[in-house]
């Protein structure tokens, strides 16, 4: 590219640039210099270089558990909108029917509401005496209403529901965009429709799967209303955790640790998925 | 030509709602032909190629294979290798794996494998390349390994849905002679879906002119160039000068026909025709003799050159007979023909000539 051409791709990429630069790295250099500051009581921290707060979050038991159930349950969403989420992709890539519109509105619909009156919706349907218990107890598969609601399982079903387009989109982009006689091709050397799948669709669609993947799980990692709400106080995840921190305790370096600790988790699974999009030239 | 055919479909309809795109047609193929389905594009010739691999279920009709009916059976049952118009190579598999592929489906064991890519690649002329990736290759590299795909299983039949069309015009020629070595070499029954005339003609054993979902005309090529039976088919395969023409006298074998002051003697083909008929008379430009000094005898016109086009190897005269009447003359660009200029007077005649009826009916047929 000659010099103009790079200035001019320079010209199309600053609003981003200073858009990222002012409220994306700012603030993660904010909170990074942040988190090496001393908490105090008085006057909130002081600016004293110490590594006590990334201490005490990869140490203390409470935090080390908190850590682990964020991931995984950012690891489970992902994984149950993945396989509640292809098929449906699949489905909306290959079909020609004229439903194929309002499938894909309705795909989109969650994300229309709020995040807080979507949530509510589920506490309505969870709680003890909310619809999915009535109607178990009414079909005679369980006597008691069971605990759904303040459980990992809650907020595990409210996540996929909320963040299934994020899946569905990127698969259902990578599917559209396959040659169908790439299949077909298959077929025509023998394959029949499992190992059509297996060894064409699946493979083809990987950049899909992983983007969809990716995206679930840093913005189910980084969730704060949801398990806040559905999940109650037994099920903490680092989200709250760092509103908890900022806005109740008003221990902002500790809360800047762990912070950080959030994002660089979010980052190296990023990092991990996108290695992992790189290999072969598919 | 007893010989029990490979392939033979049935009165095959293919409907789509109230549009009927196919049929009624039946083919029959015989063991290591090569056969070309030659028309314009929406003919239904590509529609007929994914019948016989069984990517598509015609609305009505059978097809059946070495006397098996295989109507029902979907494509990983029926033993045929097809070759992509856009060659559908799996971009994620090295050339040596999207060969082996049809190969693993069946199960042959790992050594073998090896063996039978690795001298498939090379009858194609692609020796080496098996760790490579599709989107590595130039575009007749592809093509050549979408055929050994293909053809590494040993399939009863080979189909090929335009396979040389995305290639460039010079790779394209190489390409028809190079496929027509592939398949004599391993002597394996070709369908060739094309729309390119010459392509059909080079590289085949038999045409099957198709035409609105229907069959025009079948025949070895140089039957279908002589002889054609309509006027779709006159026009459509090579150029032709179509004039007309009223029926004077039917003979034995013969036809004499009038075409502008003149009679013309003709063969009496396979149409029925009677005296005082209105037909077609076709002569191909090449086969129009043109002469500064005047001719005698039948078949013959008087005319002036009306415009004269060099084309390097050919020269072509269109002469102007009547008022209503032009006639192309093509000919080599030798010393001899390129002596005319507009305005001369020439005689002109035509006595390979051939007699088509003046209005095509819609065919379904067989072949």
């Amino acid at each position: 590219m000659n010099t103009s051409g790079r200035l001019f791709s320079t010209f199309l990429f600053s609003p981003i640039g200073i858009v990222y630069l002012l409220f994306l790295l700012a603030p993660i250099g904010f909170f990074l210099s942040m988190s090496l500051f001393r908490y105090d009581a008085f006057e909130l921290y002081v600016p004293a270089l110490t590594t006590e707060n990334f201490e005490r979050v990869l140490t203390d038991g409470y935090y080390q558990e908190i850590i682990f159930r964020t991931l995984k349950i950012a690891f489970l969403t992902s994984l149950f909108s993945l396989l509640l989420g292809y098929p449906l992709a699949y489905f909306l890539a290959r079909s020609r029917t004229q439903w194929r519109g309002i499938l894909m509105f309705l795909v989109i619909a969650p994300l229309m509401s709020g995040i807080i009156v979507r949530t509510y919706g589920w506490i309505v349907l969870l709680g003890s005496d909310g619809a999915v218990n009535k109607t178990l107890i009414s079909i005679g598969l369980i006597d008691q209403p069971v605990q759904i609601l303040n459980t990992e399982t809650a907020v595990l079903l409210a996540l996929v529901h909320i963040l299934m387009p994020y899946m569905v989109f990127p698969l259902f982009s990578s599917l559209a965009s396959q040659d169908p006689d790439v299949e077909r091709a298959a077929g025509t050397l023998g394959a029949g429709r499992i190992r059509t799948f297996l060894e064409v669709t699946l493979p083809l669609s990987r950049t899909g799967i992983l983007m969809g993947s990716a995206l679930v799980f840093t913005l189910s990692a980084g969730s704060v209303v949801t398990p806040a709400l559905l999940g109650g106080k037994d099920v903490q995840m680092l989200g709250q955790q760092i509103y908890d921190l900022v806005l109740t305790t008003l221990n902002w370096p500790l809360a800047s640790a762990v912070a950080f600790v959030l994002v660089l988790c979010q980052f190296s699974i990023i990092a991990l998925y996108f290695r992992g999009g790189r290999h072969g030239p598919a | 030509m007893t010989q029990e055919p490979v392939l033979e479909i049935r009165d095959v309809v293919k409907q789509y709602g109230d549009v009927r795109a196919l049929g009624p047609v039946g083919i029959s193929v015989r063991e290591g032909e090569f056969l070309t389905l030659l028309g314009p594009s929406g003919c239904g010739k590509t529609t007929t190629l994914h019948i016989i691999a069984g990517l598509t279920n015609p609305t009505e009709g059978s097809v059946s294979m070495k006397g098996r009916d295989i109507t029902a059976l979907e494509p990983p049952q029926r033993d045929m290798g097809l070759v992509f118009q856009n060659y559908a190579l799996f971009p994620h598999k090295t050339v040596f794996d999207n060969v082996a592929f049809g190969l693993r489906m069946r199960r042959v064991p790992k050594p073998e494998i090896k063996e039978r890519v690795e001298r498939v690649l090379e009858v194609v002329g692609l020796p080496g390349i098996g760790s490579r990736y599709p989107s590595e290759l130039s575009g007749g590299q592809r093509q050549r390994v979408a055929v050994a795909r293909a053809v590494v299983i040993e399939p009863s039949i080979l189909l090929l849905d335009e396979p040389l069309s995305n290639l460039d015009a010079v790779l394209r020629k190489r390409m028809r002679l190079d496929l027509r070595n592939i398949q004599q070499r391993l002597g394996i029954t070709t369908i060739f879906v094309t729309h390119d005339q010459d392509e059909a003609f080079e590289m085949s054993d038999r045409v099957i002119l198709m035409n609105k979902g229907g069959i025009e005309q079948s025949g070895p090529p140089e039957e279908m160039y002589d002889r054609p039976e309509s006027r779709f088919a006159a026009e459509f395969i090579g150029e032709a000068n179509l004039v007309a023409g009223e029926v004077v006298e039917v003979g034995q074998g013969e036809l004499k026909v009038k075409v502008a002051e003149a009679i013309f003697t003709a063969p009496a083909g396979k149409m029925t025709v009677a005296q005082g008929d209105r037909v077609t008379v076709m002569v191909r430009p090449e086969r129009v003799e043109v002469s500064k000094t005047p001719i005698s005898g039948g078949n013959t016109l008087q005319g002036k050159v009306s415009s004269r086009v060099f084309s390097g190897d050919q020269v072509s005269l269109t002469m102007r007979v009547t008022e209503d009447l032009e006639l192309l003359c093509s000919k080599p660009s030798t010393a001899l023909y390129r002596g005319f200029d507009i305005g001369d007077p020439v005689w002109i005649s035509a006595d390979d000539c051939w007699v088509l009826p003046r209005v095509d009916t819609r065919k379904g047929g067989a072949a």
